[in-house]
C-alpha cells in the first residue's frame, strides 16, 4: 500500500500540527469495533452492551470534535491509498476532511451518541438489546465513513452500507408484518435512487478518469466535460439523492420507515442518513453548479417535495408520521436551498434540522414510551405529566416552525433568500407556504399531544428517566442555540467558513436577502401556529372548517395523494406481469424447444423400430439394396462408368 | 482353355449369385436358404478362381482363398443346420417367416 | 526453482483419498466422512501454498509441467507428428480458480458429512474424483487434455445428483448428462478441428497461432467455431436459453453438490469463455460484443424477473445464479480490463456466495422440511444465526458494498459502460431487481410471523459453522480488500488484453 498525501503542502509539513485529521480515519473505526464487539459478544454482554456502544461512539464524538476545531485553523487535508487495480486504472480509497465533513463528523457523531444514550433508557428490557447497539453501530460507522470519504466510488460504498443499517434498523421488530414490509420498501425504493447514482458516478469516470472529487472538479473547472454530460451526470447523482433523501417521487419509503424504533427514526430518518442526499449534493455542488439545468432540477424537486409533504402532514394522526412527512419536507427546503445555489444556506439548516428533528422524535419517543400509542388523537393534556418532555417538544416545534430566535428561523431565512435571489419568486412562493404549512401542522401536534383534556385510555404516565432526558435537553439547547454561527446580526461565521479557501464555492456563500423576507417568514410562521391554536387549542375553529368544505380533497391528502397505490398498480403490477410473462417463455417456449427435440427424438427412434420386423430375409434385402445403391454410387463417383 | 474369355466365368458366378440371392432372400424354407447361400459363396469362389488366373496380377492366392472359402462354407453349413435342428426342436417350425425373434 | 511436480500433486492428490475409501468396510461411516474430509485437504493445502508462492514475488509459471504423452502421424512419413502433451500450468487466473474449487471442495465435504445420508462411500469416491476433474481443467494448458478433464467432471456428477437427490433426482441428473453431453460434444467437434487444422492442442500456442495473419483457418471457420465454443460453453454458464437443465439440479441434487455444481462447475463455462473464446478468438469475441452483451443483459434481467415470482426458495436461487451470470457475460462483452476483470471476480465472487446460500438452505430445509417460501416465515425467531447468516448473504449477493458481490457488479458495469453504454443502463434494472427477488425471499422467510410452529427447529450448531463462517470470511475479505484477488490477475489481463487489442 503507497500512501499519497495529497493537500498536504507547507503548512502541515510538520509532523505534529495536523496529528488530529491525519487519523481521522478512527473515527468510523470506533463504531465498528462497536458493531463487531457486539456482534460476537453481545449475547454474553446484555444489557451492559449499552455502555459498548456508548462508549465507543463517545471517542469518535470526542475525536471529531478534536478534528472540527484543528480544522479551523489548519487547511484541509486529506489521503489515499491504492484499494483496486484493474489494469492502469488505480482506484483508491482514503478520507479527507474539509470543512463540511468535519462539520458533518460533529453533527452525525454527536446525534449517534445521543441517540445510544438515550436507547439505553429506550429499550430497556428489549430480547434483542444488544442486537439493536449491534446495528446502531453498524449504521454510525457507514454514516461517518460516507461523511469523510474523499471520493465518488468511496462515497457509493458507504452510501448502500448506510442503506443497509437503516433496513435492518427499520425491520428491527422483524415479526411485525409492517416493518417486514417497511425494510423491504426503504431498501428497494433507495436502491432504485441509488442506480441513478451508480449510473452517474460511471458516466462520470469515463469522463475524467477518477472517481476523486478533486479530479472531477477540475475537469468540470476545465470544460473538459461538456455540458449535456455535465447536466446528464449531475441529475443521475441528484436521483441518488432523491432517493436517500425522499424526495418526490421516491418519498413514500421515509414515512413507513416509521416502523423502526423511535430512536432509530431521531438517528437514521431525522437527522443522518435522509441529510446524506442533502450532502452529497452539497458535496459535489461545484459539479451542480456548473449546470443550470441540473440546479432548476433540484430546485424545483426541492420546492415540490417541501409543499407536498408538508400538505400530508397536515392530516396525519400517527406522530410520527407527522415528524416523518416534516423530516421530508424540510429535506425538500435543503434541496431548494442547493438548487438555488444557497449552498450554505441548504447546509446550515441541514445542521439545525439535525438538532430539532432529532429533539422532536426523541421527546416523540419519550411520549411513546409513556403513553404506549403512537396516534395523536388517544394523547392529549401531557403537559402537566411530561414535565420535561413538553417544554423540549415545544422547543423543537418552535425550531421547526422558524419562530425569530431559535435555530430554525435563521436556516429557513437563508433558504428563503437564497430562492429569492437566486431567481425563481414562484419556487419562494412555495416555499412560504411549506413554512406557513410547517408552522401549522406542528402545533397542531403540539396542541393535540399536550393540552386539551386526556383522550383514550392513558395508565401510569411517567416521565422518562434520566438517560432519555439528559439527551434531550442537550440538543433542545443546541435548537435553540445553533441558528447563532450563522446570522444576519452576528457574523455569518459558518457560512465564511465555509466557503473558505474553495474557489469553486466563493459565490455561493452567505446569501443576504431582503430585510422583508425576513419579516415575511415570521410573519407566516406565526399566522401558521396563530391557526393552529384556533383550531386545536380554542377550537374556535371547528376542526373540519376546511376539509368539511372540500371533502375530497381532504380524502386525496389522507391517502398521501395516493402515490403508494400508483406505484403498486403501474411499477409493481407491471413487473408483475413481465415475470408472468417470462415464466411463460420458460414454461413454453424454452421448455417446449426442449420437449420438441426430445419428441422428435422420440418419434425417429419409435420409427426406425418398425423397420426392425425380424425378419431375416428382409434385412437381407435391405442390406444387398444398400450394398448395390453404394457400389452404383461409388461407381459414378469414381469414374468408373462413363 | 484360354479359349474360354474371363467374361464367361464371371458371367457364370454372376448367374449363380443371383439365383443364390434370389432364393436366399425369397424363399421360405430355411433349408433352401441355406442351400442358396451356399451357391451366392460358391459363386464367390467362381470368381476368386477366375481372378487368380486371369487378374492382373495372377497368383495362388486366389486359389487357396476359394479352397479356403469352401472349407469355411462346409462348417457354416453344419453349425447352420445344427441351429436350425435345435430351432425346429423349440419352434416345430423350419419356416423362416416365423422366426422373428430379433424384433424388439 | 522446479516446481513442476507439485500441480501434478495438487490435480491428483483426491486420489489418494478415493484409494483410501476403496480399502474401507461400507459401514463404517465415521471413519469414511473423515477420510473424504481429509482427502479434499492435500490439495487444499497446496493451492493455498501456490497462492502464497505468487504473494511472495514468485513466478507461477514455475509451476507449469509439459510431458511427452501421445503422439501420432498419418502413413506418409513426412507428416509432422500429431502430439498430445501432458501439459498443466498456473496463471493468476487459474490459481484463483484452483483455489476456489479447492476451499469449497472441501467445505462441501464437510457439508456432505452433514447432508448425506446413505451409501456415504460411494459418495465420497464419486466427490473426490468430481473434484480431480474440476482442477484438472482448471489447470490443464492443452485443450485435449482440458476435454478429458471436463468429461470427468460430467460423469460423477451425474451419479451423485441421481443417486442423492431429492425426489425428481432421476429426471435431474438426465437433463443435467443430455445438456452437458450435447455442450461437450460441440467442444470436441471444435477441439477435433482445431487439432487437425493447426496441429496442436496446446492453448497458448494457439493463442499465438491465431493471431498470426497467416494462420491456416479462414474467418469465417473461425467465426463458426467461436460460436460452436459460445454454445459448449453456453450450456455450462448458463446462457438463456439454455438453462433449463441448471435449474432442475440447483433444486433436486443435495446441498452439498450443489454447493460445487453451483459454486465451482457453472464457472468451467465462464472459464472456457475467457481461456477459449476470448484467447484464441478475440476477434471473432469482438465481432460478436454485442450480441454477447445483449445476451448478458437478458440473463441478467430474465434470471431476476423469473426469480421474483418463484415460489421455492431453491427455485429462486436457480433464477439467480442465471442472473448473476449473465454479469460474467456483460464484463466479458466490455472487453476491457475493468470488464473482464469485473467478470472473474463475479466467477469468484459467485462461486463463494452461491456455496454459502445452498448450504444455508440445505440446512433450513433440513430442519423444516420445506424450502418452499410461503411454507416459511418468521424464522429469524427459532433459528436467529442462520437466519443472519442468510441475510448476510443475500445481500453479498444483492451487491452490497463491503462484500465479493460489488466489487464484481461494480467492475463489470464499469466495463461496459464505456463501450456501450445504452446495453449497460438497461442492464442496470437487474440491479434493483436483484435487491427485489432477494428480498423478496429472505424476508419472506425470515421476518414476518412464523405461519406454523417449528418443532425443535434448531440454529446452527457445531461443525456447520465452518464452512458458513468460511465463506463469510473470504467474501467480506474479497469485498474490503479486492486486491487478494486483482493482483493475480494483472499478468492474466495483460497477456489476454493485447489480444483484443485495447
Amino acid at each position: 500500500m503507497e500512501f499519497v498525501h495529497e493537500g498536504c503542502q507547507a503548512p502541515c509539513s510538520i509532523k505534529g500540527i495536523v496529528i488530529m485529521m491525519e487519523n481521522a480515519w478512527l473515527i468510523p473505526l470506533f463504531p465498528l469495533l462497536s458493531f463487531l464487539i457486539l456482534l460476537l459478544f453481545g449475547k454474553r454482554l446484555k444489557e451492559a452492551s449499552a455502555y459498548v456502544g456508548i462508549l465507543f461512539t463517545l471517542a469518535s464524538l470526542v475525536y471529531s470534535i478534536l478534528v472540527l476545531f484543528e480544522r479551523f485553523s489548519e487547511p484541509t487535508y486529506g489521503t489515499n491509498f491504492e484499494w483496486l487495480t484493474i489494469g492502469d486504472l488505480h482506484l483508491t480509497a482514503g478520507f479527507e476532511v474539509n470543512q463540511l465533513n468535519a462539520l458533518m463528523l460533529v453533527i452525525v457523531s454527536l446525534v449517534s451518541f445521543l441517540v445510544h444514550t438515550y436507547s439505553k433508557g429506550y429499550m430497556q428490557g428489549d430480547e434483542r438489546f444488544p442486537v439493536f447497539y449491534a446495528y446502531l453501530g453498524l449504521f454510525t460507522f457507514a454514516m461517518l465513513g460516507l461523511v469523510i470519504s474523499p471520493n465518488l466510488l468511496q462515497t457509493y460504498i458507504f452510501w448502500e452500507l448506510v442503506g443497509v443499517g437503516s433496513f435492518l434498523l427499520i425491520g428491527f421488530y422483524f415479526y411485525k408484518e409492517e416493518a417486514r414490509a417497511a425494510a423491504k420498501k426503504a431498501f428497494i425504493m433507495t436502491r432504485i435512487g441509488d442506480v441513478g447514482l451508480f449510473i452517474g458516478m460511471i458516466l462520470l469516470f469515463w469522463q475524467t478518469k477518477s472517481f476523486e472529487y478533486k479530479e472531477i472538479f477540475a475537469a468540470v473547472d476545465a470544460g473538459e466535460i461538456s455540458t449535456s454530460m455535465i447536466t446528464l451526470t449531475a441529475i443521475l447523482i441528484f436521483i441518488g439523492a432523491v432517493g436517500k433523501s425522499g424526495q418526490f417521487p421516491l418519498h413514500t419509503w421515509l414515512p413507513d420507515a416509521m416502523e423502526g424504533p423511535t430512536p432509530v427514526s431521531a438517528l437514521i430518518h431525522a437527522a443522518t442518513m435522509v441529510a446524506a442526499g442533502v450532502y452529497l449534493v452539497a458535496s459535489l455542488f461545484p459539479l451542480f453548479a456548473a449546470s443550470k439545468t441540473a440546479l432548476l432540477t433540484i430546485a424545483v424537486i426541492g420546492a415540490f417535495t417541501a409543499i407536498f409533504a408538508a400538505s400530508i402532514g397536515l392530516v396525519q394522526t400517527d406522530i410520527k408520521r407527522v415528524l416523518a412527512y416534516s423530516t421530508v419536507s424540510q429535506l425538500g427546503y435543503m434541496m431548494l436551498a442547493l438548487g438555488s445555489a444557497g449552498y450554505v444556506a441548504g447546509v446550515f439548516h441541514l445542521m439545525t434540522h439535525a438538532f430539532f428533528k432529532a429533539l422532536l422524535f426523541l421527546a416523540a419517543g419519550s411520549v411513546i414510551h409513556a403513553v404506549h400509542t403512537q396516534n395523536i388523537e388517544e394523547m392529549g393534556g401531557l403537559w402537566k405529566k411530561l414535565k420535561l418532555t413538553g417544554p423540549l417538544f415545544l422547543i423543537g416545534t418552535l425550531a421547526i416552525s422558524g419562530v425569530p430566535l431559535f435555530s430554525g428561523f435563521f436556516s429557513k431565512d437563508e433558504i428563503l433568500a437564497a430562492a429569492w435571489e437566486g431567481g425563481h419568486p414562484i419556487l419562494f412562493l412555495l416555499a412560504l407556504i411549506a413554512a406557513f404549512m410547517t408552522a401549522f401542522y406542528m402545533f397542531r401536534l403540539f396542541f393535540m399531544v399536550f393540552t386539551g383534556e386526556a383522550r383514550g385510555s392513558q395508565k401510569h404516565v411517567h416521565e422518562s428517566p434520566a438517560n432519555m432526558t439528559y439527551p434531550m435537553i442537550l440538543l433542545g439547547v443546541l435548537a435553540i442555540i445553533a441558528g447563532y454561527v450563522n446570522t444576519p446580526w452576528f457574523g455569518t461565521f459558518l457560512g465564511d467558513w465555509l466557503v473558505d479557501g474553495n474557489e469553486a464555492l466563493a459565490q455561493h456563500g452567505h446569501i443576504e436577502g431582503p430585510v422583508w423576507i425576513m419579516i415575511a417568514a415570521t410573519v407566516v410562521s406565526l399566522a401558521g401556529i396563530y391557526l393552529a391554536y384556533l383550531m386545536y387549542y380554542k377550537r374556535s375553529l371547528a376542526r373540519n372548517w376546511l376539509s368539511g368544505t372540500g371533502d375530497t380533497l381532504h380524502t386525496i391528502v389522507l391517502n398521501k395523494y395516493y402515490v403508494d397505490e400508483f406505484y403498486q398498480l403501474t411499477v409493481l403490477a407491471a413487473t408483475t406481469a413481465i415475470s408472468y410473462f417470462l415464466r411463460f417463455i420458460d414454461v413454453f417456449l424454452v421448455e417446449g424447444l426442449v420437449k420438441g427435440v426430445v419428441g422428435i427424438v422420440q418419434g425417429l427412434g419409435r420409427a426406425g423400430s418398425k423397420l426392425q420386423s425380424g425378419q431375416v430375409q428382409t434385412y437381407g434385402a435391405v442390406a444387398f439394396i444398400g450394398l448395390a445403391l453404394l457400389v452404383v454410387i461409388f461407381a459414378f463417383t469414381g469414374g468408373y462408368l462413363r | 482353355m484360354s479359349s474360354i474369355p474371363a467374361s464367361a466365368f464371371l458371367a457364370l458366378a454372376l448367374i449363380l449369385f443371383c439365383i443364390g440371392l434370389y432364393g436366399a432372400l425369397t424363399k421360405k424354407n430355411t433349408v433352401i436358404v441355406l442351400i442358396s447361400i451356399e451357391l451366392m459363396l460358391n459363386a464367390v469362389n467362381i470368381n476368386l478362381v477366375t481372378f487368380s488366373k486371369y487378374g492382373v496380377a495372377p497368383s495362388i492366392t486366389g486359389q487357396i482363398f476359394a479352397l479356403f472359402a469352401i472349407s469355411v462354407a462346409a462348417a457354416e453349413a453344419a453349425v447352420g443346420l445344427a441351429i436350425l435342428i435345435a430351432l425346429y426342436r423349440n419352434k416345430k417350425t423350419v419356416n423362416i417367416d416365423e422366426v422373428d425373434t430379433m424384433k424388439n | 526453482m522446479n516446481l513442476s511436480a507439485v500441480l501434478s500433486l495438487l490435480v491428483f492428490s483426491p486420489l489418494l483419498g478415493i484409494i483410501v475409501l476403496a480399502l474401507m468396510p461400507k459401514q463404517a461411516e465415521k471413519a469414511i466422512k473423515i477420510v473424504g474430509f481429509l482427502g479434499t485437504l492435500p490439495a487444499l493445502f497446496l493451492s493455498l501454498a501456490a497462492y502464497l508462492h505468487f504473494q511472495w514475488g514468485k513466478d507461477l509459471a514455475d509451476f507449469a509441467v509439459a510431458k511427452q504423452w501421445i503422439q501420432f502421424r498419418g502413413l506418409n512419413v513426412d507428416e509432422p507428428y500429431f502430439a498430445v502433451n501432458y501439459e498443466l500450468g498456473l496463471s493468476g487466473f487459474q490459481l484463483l480458480l484452483v483455489a476456489l474449487t479447492a476451499i469449497v471442495a472441501t467445505l462441501s465435504a464437510i457439508a456432505a458429512a452433514r447432508f448425506v445420508k446413505k451409501e456415504w462411500k460411494g459418495y465420497f469416491m464419486l466427490f473426490l474424483l468430481l473434484e480431480i476433474g474440476m482442477l484438472g481443467v482448471f489447470t490443464a494448458e492443452n485443450l485435449i487434455l482440458f476435454f478429458i478433464f471436463f468429461e470427468i467432471t460430467l460423469i460423477p456428477t451425474f451419479f451423485l445428483i441421481g443417486k442423492w437427490g431429492y425426489f425428481e433426482k432421476e429426471k435431474a441428473a438426465y437433463s443435467f448428462l443430455i445438456y452437458n453431453g450435447l455442450g461437450s460434444a460441440v467442444l470436441l467437434i471444435v477441439i477435433m478441428v482445431l487439432f487437425a487444422k493447426t496441429g496442436t492442442t496446446n492453448i497458448d500456442l494457439l493463442t499465438q497461432m491465431m493471431a498470426d495473419p497467416s494462420a491456416p483457418l479462414s474467418s469465417d471457420l473461425k467465426l463458426g467455431l467461436f460460436i460452436a465454443l459460445l454454445i459448449a460453453f453456453g450450456v455450462k454458464l448458463p446462457i438463456f436459453p439454455l438453462h433449463s437443465w441448471m435449474l432442475k439440479v440447483h433444486v433436486q441434487a443435495p446441498p452439498s453438490v450443489v454447493m460445487i455444481h453451483s459454486g465451482i462447475l457453472l464457472k468451467i463455462g465462464a472459464y472456457g469463455l475467457i481461456r477459449f473464446g476470448m484467447g484464441i478468438f478475440p476477434e471473432q469475441f469482438d465481432q460478436l460484443a454485442t450480441l454477447i452483451a445483449i445476451l448478458g443483459v437478458i440473463n441478467l434481467l430474465y434470471g431476476a424477473f423469473l426469480a421474483f415470482i418463484q415460489t421455492d426458495f431453491k427455485m429462486v436461487l436457480a433464477y439467480s445464479s442465471i442472473s448473476h451470470m449473465g454479469i460474467v457475460l456483460i464484463g466479458l462483452a466490455a472487453m476491457n480490463q475493468a470488464g473482464v476483470q469485473g467478470a472473474i471476480f463475479q466467477v469468484v465472487s459467485h462461486g463463494l456466495i452461491s456455496a454459502l446460500l445452498f448450504f444455508l438452505v440445505g440446512i433450513l430445509y433440513e430442519r423444516t422440511d420445506t424450502s418452499l417460501i410461503e411454507n416459511l416465515g418468521g424464522l429469524a425467531k427459532g433459528m436467529p444465526i442462520a437466519a443472519g447468516f442468510l441475510l448476510a448473504a443475500g445481500m453479498a449477493s444483492l451487491g452490497l458494498p463491503g462484500m465479493s458481490g460489488f466489487v464484481s457488479e461494480f467492475m463489470a458495469f464499469l466495463g461496459l459502460f464505456e463501450e456501450m453504454p445504452w446495453i449497460a443502463a438497461v442492464g442496470t434494472i437487474g440491479i434493483i431487481m436483484t435487491a427485489a427477488y432477494l428480498l423478496r425471499a429472505i424476508l419472506g422467510m425470515t421476518y414476518g410471523k412464523a405461519h406454523r410452529e417449528f418443532t425443535g427447529v434448531l440454529d446452527l450448531k457445531g461443525v456447520e459453522f465452518v464452512p458458513v463462517i468460511v465463506l463469510m470470511l473470504l467474501i467480506v475479505l474479497i469485498g474490503v480488500y479486492p486486491s487478494v484477488l486483482s493482483s493475480p490477475l494483472q499478468t492474466t489481463l495483460e497477456t489476454i488484453m493485447p489480444g483484443l487489442g485495447g
